[in-house]
């Protein structure tokens, strides 16, 4: 087992390791987040990814004394955490889906956490080829408090957050909205909100300046791995900006292509950049969007159109950073 | 990869990000700070309202800043302990360190340290199991007997001691029954409200039951003696003994339980009546413990040798002396390690109740109590100012109040208010201060209102939602089995 995987200190990770493709997917027991996962094990397939399952259990905040004692119990007794229950069903998922075979070595580890001594725990699965699965149950002071310590520590290429409902809305699941706003403001990675995720109609690519030119690219790359069909759509405000918009679809298809990567189709409309990529994306898997160039202090007050469309969309939507 | 070139040059954003992300998450995370904070500033710089002083203006200020922040929780709640300290010595004029140092501590924050520390020195002895056992041998393998047994055990034990120590006990004891059954958690979802419940409700009802089942208790005894207590034969029915608590509250308790199983089965309806494979098991299960050990039956010695400590001496040397000497005693005997309280006990809560208690004793000394309290009644609709009109406001009051924040807290809050308000309106303070008790025991709504409501959650087995779907009955039961008890039960006995 990487023990650096579990441990406080950055650098240990960042350290180590041959280069693999990391996938973070945030487990909350959510029928969405179970196809958030079928996605995950969609874009990790072949012998470089692997993906880390993460539970975090907030903490026994003020009042609630007990709480730590009532898990140390169950725990004596051989009861399985809630957590870590909603991690096996995930993990035997994964065996459904054939990622996961019989003979991977399998060990287990716990942490004492926050004064907690149950604290974190995590059952590892690597095989021959040095492929790793980790199950992670984590103490953290909130949901998203503890996605993003995990993202901190551990470098993932895609971190995959699952929601059910467009807004703020997510009655099935654990993970809220002001989970999902706080994790995708505050991840310096790639996020993928899976919002009653279908596989097979392709990222719709949305592009306008040179840094959503890179993020296209980044995404047609990742795109690859799942065989996902690629489009391209540039929405200019007035009619004025539309040659900037052309102009963007082309460098953006030059991009791609000169990643190996093909473009099925490209669209460039005038008018509200909001509606009309969530009117278009509604026909796709995922919407692709660059990170907002709103930053810090100043996004606390103001929304951009990224923002936005990861809120009202039908859909999935991927923050490329 | 393109994709896996930025890996090490991330290195020195993670660095010193990790707990102050950035300003929108600051802020973001601590809204509810500034809110308070600026709440605080714009009451302070209001006028003085009338027939209220100065000192009594801020201490309302404080309180209502610290009420913000014990139902938001931005900051840990022993934080917010601390600020109540240094806002009492920083603002308020005549008051300094030493006088507010000395008001932390009281008999009541003794007691709660005390049974803090009794709490974990009893989990410790591991007596879970045979809990277990002795209910399934009680109640047979019939679901509804079973949920009695749960709710019962849960109650009685509630009653004397924390009911977070009773509900992390009884956890695992309603899980295995739970899991034994189905391990699909969709099939059992009734079954595994209707036991989860019959323990956290269990303990809500019957922590109650005597001055011993739960904080609140203890710091509306404080009150009592602090607020009303001369010295003088005519005062000393503010002096209220264990016996005397027992004799008002228990019966409240017992008279709940067979509603509080009715309204389970009612609402969640149970999938299996009987669970005969699962209570086969886990009597094989709790059989392996083999018989009693000689030091389990000193633990339970040691317990009952405190129930009659505090049964028969509290009135002498106080609740807390007789909690602290039963937490010695098991240290000294070598039941318990002090590394297992020191981690165990959430020190955190003892400060909470200590600065809460310090704050309600501002609140009656400045007058600020009495002004809230009068205004409070003066507001009342016609005939809701006395009697059991009164009574059902305060209850109702303190209902909604507890559903947001722990019992105690509530209780060193409402506590000097009520009492007041039983002045003003010619009330017996003692039965507006059991009102003020026992109706903070009714946070049935949400899942932070008891520790034991957060623990069974814990479970994984509950939604937030069947807090509400059940808890508006409970509230309604109790709130009435409470009123018949003030009307008919309480005179009858005297009070």
């Amino acid at each position: 087992m990487r023990e650096a995987l579990f441990t406080d200190d950055p650098d240990a990770v960042l350290e180590e390791g041959p280069d693999r493709f990391n996938i973070l997917i945030c487990i909350d027991g959510s029928e969405e987040s179970k196809r958030g996962l079928k996605y995950a094990v969609k874009i990790g397939q072949g012998n470089d990814a692997d993906i880390t399952l993460l539970y975090v259990r907030p903490l026994d905040k003020g009042m609630k004394s007990g709480v730590g004692l009532a898990r140390q119990n169950m725990v004596e007794w051989g009861i399985e955490l809630p957590g870590m229950r909603a991690l096996k069903i995930a993990r035997d998922q994964l065996i459904e889906l054939g990622f996961l075979g019989g003979d991977w070595k399998e060990e287990d580890t716990r942490k004492r956490a926050y004064g907690d001594p149950v604290g974190d725990t995590m059952k590892t699965y690597t095989d021959k080829n040095g492929t790793h699965i980790a199950l992670k149950l984590m103490m953290a002071p909130n949901t998203a408090a503890g996605i993003l310590d995990e993202c901190e520590l551990n470098y993932y290429d895609l971190t995959i957050l699952a929601m059910h409902g467009r807004g703020a809305k997510n009655v099935r699941g654990k993970i809220k909205w002001s989970t999902t706003r706080t994790v995708v403001t505050e991840h310096h990675g790639t996020v993928l909100l899976a919002r009653e995720i279908e596989e097979n109609h392709g990222h719709l690519i949305c592009v306008n300046d040179e840094k959503s030119i890179e993020a296209a690219r980044q995404d047609a790359i990742l795109a690859s791995r799942c065989q996902c069909p690629v489009s391209l759509l540039s929405v200019a405000e007035t009619e004025e900006q539309l040659p900037e918009a052309e102009e963007a679809i082309a460098k953006a298809r030059a991009a791609i292509e000169g990643a190996g990567v093909e473009v099925v189709d490209a669209w460039t409309e005038v008018g509200n950049p909001e509606e009309i990529i969530i009117e278009r994306g509604k026909d796709f898997s995922v919407i692709v969007m660059a990170d907002s160039s709103v930053k810090g202090f100043r996004r606390f007050f103001q929304s951009s159109v990224a923002y936005y469309v990861l809120q009202h969309a039908f859909n999935s939507v991927m923050i490329i950073r | 990869m393109a994709l896996f070139t930025t890996r090490r040059s991330r290195r020195f954003r993670l660095r010193g990000t990790r707990n102050l992300r950035s300003m929108g998450y600051f802020l973001r995370e601590k809204r509810w700070l500034i809110f308070a904070f600026v709440v605080g500033i714009l009451l302070h710089l209001a006028p003085v309202p009338d027939g209220l002083t100065y000192a009594g203006k801020t201490v309302l200020v404080i309180s209502v800043v610290a009420v913000i922040l014990f139902v938001t929780e931005p900051v840990p709640l022993p934080a917010v302990a601390f600020m109540i300290v240094i806002a009492q010595i920083l603002m308020l004029k005549g008051v300094d360190s030493k006088q507010v140092a000395q008001s932390l501590m009281s008999d009541s924050v003794l007691f709660i340290m005390g049974s803090l520390m009794l709490a974990v020195a009893i989990v410790k002895q591991k007596l879970d199991k045979r809990l277990a056992y002795l209910i399934v041998r009680m109640t047979g393998t019939r679901t509804l007997n079973v949920a009695v047994g749960i709710a019962l055990v849960s109650g009685l034990m509630a009653s004397v001691i924390g009911e977070h120590t009773v509900a992390a006990m009884m956890l695992p004891v309603a899980i295995i029954l739970i899991t034994l059954t189905s391990d699909d958690p969709k099939k059992v979802r009734g079954l595994a409200a209707v036991l989860l419940f019959s323990i956290a409700y269990g303990c809500s009802i019957a922590g109650i039951g005597t001055p011993s089942g739960g904080a609140r208790n203890a710091i509306m005894i404080g009150y009592w003696k602090e607020f009303f207590y001369n010295g003088d034969e005519a005062t000393k029915q503010y002096l209220v003994s264990y016996v005397d608590w027992i004799k008002v509250c228990y019966p409240v308790f017992l008279a709940q339980l067979p509603f509080v199983i009715g309204i389970l089965f009612f609402t969640f309806k149970p999938e299996h009546k009987h669970l005969t494979r699962a209570v086969v098991k886990l009597r094989t299960i709790v059989e392996k413990e083999g018989a009693m050990k000689s030091s389990d039956w000193i633990a339970i010695m040691v317990f009952f040798a405190t129930l009659l400590g505090w049964i028969f001496f509290s009135s002498e040397i106080g609740l807390g002396t007789i909690a602290l000497l039963g937490a010695v005693t098991y240290m000294v005997l070598g039941l318990v390690r002090w590394e297992d309280l020191n981690t165990g006990v959430n020190w955190g809560v003892v400060w909470l109740y200590a600065a809460a208690i310090s704050l309600g004793i501002q609140m009656k000394d400045t007058g600020a109590a009495l002004w809230v309290a009068d205004n409070f009644i003066g507001h009342l609709p016609g005939g809701m100012d006395s009697g059991i009109g009164l009574y059902a406001s305060v209850s109702v009051l303190t209902t909604l109040v507890t559903n947001t924040m722990s019992n105690g807290a509530a209780v060193a809050v409402l506590g000097p208010i009520s009492l007041n308000m039983a002045t003003t309106a010619g009330e017996s303070p003692l039965i507006l201060g059991y009102i003020t008790a026992i109706s903070s025991a009714f946070a049935y709504l949400t899942v932070i209102g008891t520790p034991a409501c957060t623990i069974v959650y814990a479970s994984g087995y509950l939604k937030t939602t069947d807090f509400l779907k059940v808890g508006w009955k409970m509230v309604i039961m109790s709130t009435i089995i409470l009123l018949a008890f003030a009307m008919f039960y309480w005179p009858a006995i005297g009070l």
